[in-house]
């Protein structure tokens, strides 16, 4: 217990302090790109919480294989908490993107199909939630988490394939021939720095939420459990 | 045949239903689980037949894992719950022939007409189960949980809906499937049917079995009152400390 | 693998004579589809051009909400008489019940394109009678069928029950939804489409992953 307490903790802090580091280099240390100007800082965090985003829903499609083979409620936790954790960070993708598009494209939306298909899938967890709120038993609840956080992450892959598809006018970074923004050195050091303290900020987050369940958890079984074993053991003593 | 739960636990999240509860049956006994609402009768009868995982605990088959996963140890199992598992728009004989048929067996005609026959809906015109009375779909559900020949039924609230010539005649079946070393588990109230034919009362009281009691002539008054006793344990001690 | 299928098949029959008897869904199913493609017109005052580029993506609207309703329904035999139970009680394997009421939803689909296609053929005199264009309907269908019964299976089981099913579903469905427009118009409009061919590929990789995914976790819908 106390050893779980000092990882979280230790995690905590190395996040914290690479968080502002990436920080202090995006604002210091990275250079005004020459097209964009300033805004295009944005970007640093925008790929960072897009790919927090995505390792989020990831992992809560492994931790949804590991539940049900396992039926073991940590996993169920660790599931609820990487969504919670995922989908706060796709709309600090989403929003973000806004704040970069505002400038760049000269609107804060368009029906692009990198931002069509982000949004959707953003959808696809807010639905997970009312899933989960809309079920009382908890091994059923685990079961049917794990399950649409699978078939939801199954999904993921072709979304974005059919997005490739369509003619997009969102830069893309990765996976292509020609690459839209001209990131150098510095750039790209800093775009790393920030995609680790972001990982490491996830991990971080995703104990602390897993823990916090767990300890809603017992509480909650510690109440049943005063009421009903004075109520049996009554019965053991006679 | 044994058919056994050891040290079988339940809980709904933080919830206990059951703990730490033993129960064996044997072939030829049929078997009366009495307790009072909410004591985990259904809980119990969903375990047994495999449809609710326990929490920990096993239940066994002859001595062996019973492995719910695997058909033919779910087709062992005649199982009547409170819902009928009946489709409305299906006449009470295709109601039948689709459960055989699942079953992979195919009933012939005079089988399937023995079968009806036995649960007194022999003359019954094929009409949709929609429009059949209460007791007649409670009839076709106990011939539904009889129709693979179950070496095990698993019987909650058997008698609903089933009115004095329909408790009889369900007396009678639960007599001749007994003959045939049948095991047969019964939850009910009508503690003045199931007299009739079970050979012991189990007690299900906070989370375990805690009183079996055998069917030794015993008067209907004497079932009440020694079942009383088990459930009204706690008043009664508490009662007496105030005195 | 025969017995499997033939249990499939047994309850495939018992879904469609229940359906056949009451007729509940199917009626409302296509009443509402009718009903959409009168209100697409009132909503859409479009140009007969601009209309037959769009209705390939209107029929496949029309044809998703009108599922929506079937879907709510699929389970509800099951869920009312409690028969979900007697039903893993008897057979062979529990990913049977899944394949049987896949197929029950995709002949239903079936039933709905054959008869929305020339109704709105009919209304807007525009030919959309074109077995490729069918094709790529049914294998939307297809995919349609696959994650809407799995959903179904669970959304029966919650709380909120059919006010649930269309949040949980429809963001699943979106490249089935892409793919099925824009192949589809691409037929219909005699336009050339450099990535017909991914689409198509989309299409069926969707319908089998989606599929074989279902098959391989009903089991812990449907049991503990």
């Amino acid at each position: 217990m106390l050893s779980e307490n000092k990882t979280i903790t230790i995690l905590s802090v190395i996040a914290a302090v690479l968080f502002v580091f990436a920080f202090l280099m995006v604002i210091f240390y990275a250079p005004i790109e020459v097209n964009m100007g300033l805004v295009q800082k944005v970007f640093y965090f925008h790929m960072s919480a897009a790919w927090v985003g995505m390792l989020a829903f990831l992992m809560a499609a492994i931790f949804g294989i590991l539940y049900l083979v396992h039926k073991d409620l940590k996993w169920d936790r660790l599931i609820a908490s990487s969504v919670e954790i995922g989908l706060l960070f796709t709309v600090i993708c989403i929003l973000s993107g806004m704040i970069w598009a505002r400038p760049i494209w000269n609107t804060w939306w368009t029906w692009d199909p990198r931002l069509t298909t982000v949004t959707i899938m953003a959808f696809t967890y807010i639905a997970f939630i009312l899933l989960r709120r809309s079920m009382d038993e908890p091994s059923k609840r685990a079961q049917f988490s794990a399950i649409y956080a699978i078939v939801g992450f199954v999904t993921v892959p072709l979304t974005f394939f059919s997005a490739r598809l369509l003619r997009t006018i969102h830069p893309i970074i990765f996976g292509s021939g020609e690459i839209d923004m001209n990131l150098n050195q510095p750039m790209l050091t800093t775009m790393f720095i920030s995609l680790g303290a972001f990982t490491i900020m996830y991990v971080a987050l995703l104990l602390q939420r897993a823990h916090l369940m767990q300890a809603e958890d017992d509480l909650m079984q510690l109440r049943m459990h005063t009421e009903i074993d004075a109520d049996w053991e009554d019965q053991a003593d006679a | 045949m044994k058919f056994e739960a050891k040290q079988l636990c339940k809980s709904y999240g933080p919830q206990r239903v059951l703990l730490n509860l033993d129960l064996s049956l044997q072939s030829g006994e049929v078997v009366c689980l009495l307790g009072q609402n909410g004591a985990g009768k259904s809980t119990l009868i969903r375990l047994l037949s495999g449809l609710l995982k326990p929490t920990s605990g096993e239940i066994t088959m002859d001595g062996m894992l019973a492995d719910f996963s695997e058909a033919e140890v779910r087709r062992k199992i005649g199982l009547i719950l409170h819902q009928t598992f009946l489709y409305e728009q299906l006449t009470g004989a295709e109601n039948l022939q689709l459960y055989a048929r699942l079953y992979g067996t195919k009933l012939a005609e005079g089988d399937l007409k023995q079968l009806m026959a036995r649960v007194g809906l022999g003359k019954v015109r094929p009409v949709p189960v929609r429009s059949y009375s209460r007791g007649m779909k409670q009839r076709l559900t106990i011939a539904r949980a009889l129709l693979n020949n179950p070496q095990i039924l698993l019987l909650d609230e058997p008698y609903t809906g089933l009115d004095q010539q329909g408790s009889a005649m369900l007396n009678q079946l639960l007599a001749e499937e007994q003959e045939n070393q049948r095991i047969i588990l019964v939850t009910t109230h009508e503690l003045s049917f199931i007299r009739q034919v079970a050979s012991r009362f189990a007690i299900l009281h906070r989370g375990r079995i805690a009183e079996s009691i055998p069917n030794a002539n015993l008067s209907l008054d004497e079932l009440q009152e020694r079942y009383n006793a088990v459930v009204n344990y706690r008043a009664k001690v508490q009662v007496e400390a105030v005195s | 693998m025969k017995t499997w299928l033939g249990t499939a098949w047994v309850l495939v029959w018992k879904d469609l004579v229940q359906e056949w008897r009451s007729r509940d869904v199917l009626t409302s199913m296509f009443s509402f589809a009718v009903l959409s493609l009168f209100i697409f017109n009132y909503a859409l005052e479009l140009s007969p051009i601009d209309r037959a580029e769009i209705a390939p993506g209107l029929i496949w609207v029309v044809m998703v909400f009108a599922g929506t309703l079937g879907l709510n329904r699929s389970f509800a035999a099951e869920q009312d008489q409690g028969s979900f139970e007697g039903l893993m009680m008897a057979v062979p394997e529990l990913s049977v019940i899944y394949l049987a009421k896949m197929i029950t939803n995709l002949l239903m689909m079936f039933g709905l394109a054959i008869l929305v296609i020339p109704i709105y053929s009919l209304l807007y005199n525009q030919s959309l009678f074109d077995l490729r264009f069918f094709g790529i309907l049914m294998l939307g269908a297809w995919g349609y069928s696959a994650a809407g019964t799995l959903i179904s299976s669970m959304t029966v089981q919650t709380r909120m029950r059919d006010l649930l099913l269309p949040v949980l579903l429809f963001p699943l469905l979106l490249p089935v939804n892409m793919a099925v427009v824009k192949s589809g118009s691409a037929i219909i409009t005699v336009s050339a489409l450099p990535e017909f061919q991914s689409w198509i590929n989309l299409l069926l990789v969707y319908d089998v992953i989606m599929t074989v995914v279902s098959l391989m976790v009903f089991e812990y819908v449907i049991r503990e």
